[in-house]
């Protein structure tokens, strides 16, 4: 994604990044991690505010810094980063509401030919099944990998 | 200050005190979704996927 982006810290493995979202709302924590499933080399990304005081969590809370388009780049960034450590993994993303998970879509749409170039990207249709993912249609959840990986493009 | 650079030149400070979130499953019901869509779907079938388009 060409927008600009947070600068991220991350553990030496990156599975898990930290950044800061600047804005009307003062600086707020967040946190991409990257959590093995139940099938080898599939991650889910996770991502929400972090609350340092409380120590918790939260993939629903809605932060109006006016800051989308720069959180999500960097959420972004992060698959780079994470993928060329593991060049093998494959990722599943979706919003933790169905709004969000349009407005996941959106991202996805707006960038497509850019991520196009490194990743093959799909969608979890209606009917219970991959493909590879079209402009304009509803997901349930996103799956990304690199193009390596994808022998048959 | 340790750092990484990606090959997109995307710099990350690398900080160690955030191992303390690994193994944690923080998004409990967004990782229970998404083993349930891989029970059903698995991974795409990059093949069958190919042929259908």
């Amino acid at each position: 994604m060409k927008h600009s982006k947070y600068l991220c810290k991350a553990e030496d493995s990156f599975l898990v990044f930290k950044f800061s979202s600047e804005g009307s709302k003062g600086l707020v924590q967040k946190i991409v991690i990257y959590t093995e499933t139940g099938s080898e080399n599939v991650y889910n990304l996770g991502f929400g505010d972090y609350d340092s005081q409380t120590g918790s969590m939260s993939d629903r809370s809605v932060t109006n810094n006016g800051d989308s388009a720069k959180v999500l780049a960097t959420v972004a960034a992060t698959v780079y980063t994470f993928t060329e450590m593991n060049p093998a993994a494959w990722i599943m993303a979706s919003g933790s509401t169905a709004a969000r998970t349009r407005l996941y879509r959106m991202a996805i749409t707006n960038n497509l030919s850019e991520i196009s170039e490194h990743f093959a990207i799909f969608g979890y249709n209606c009917e219970g099944r991959w493909e590879y993912f079209v402009v304009g249609k509803a997901y349930e959840a996103f799956m990304i990998t690199r193009k390596e990986n994808d022998d048959t493009l | 200050m340790k750092t990484h650079t990606t090959s997109k030149g995307v710099t990350v400070i690398i900080d160690n005190s955030l191992k303390k979130f690994k193994g944690r499953n923080l998004f409990p019901e967004k990782l229970k979704r998404a083993n349930e869509i891989l029970a059903h779907a698995g991974v795409p079938d990059l093949k069958k996927l190919k042929n259908k388009c």
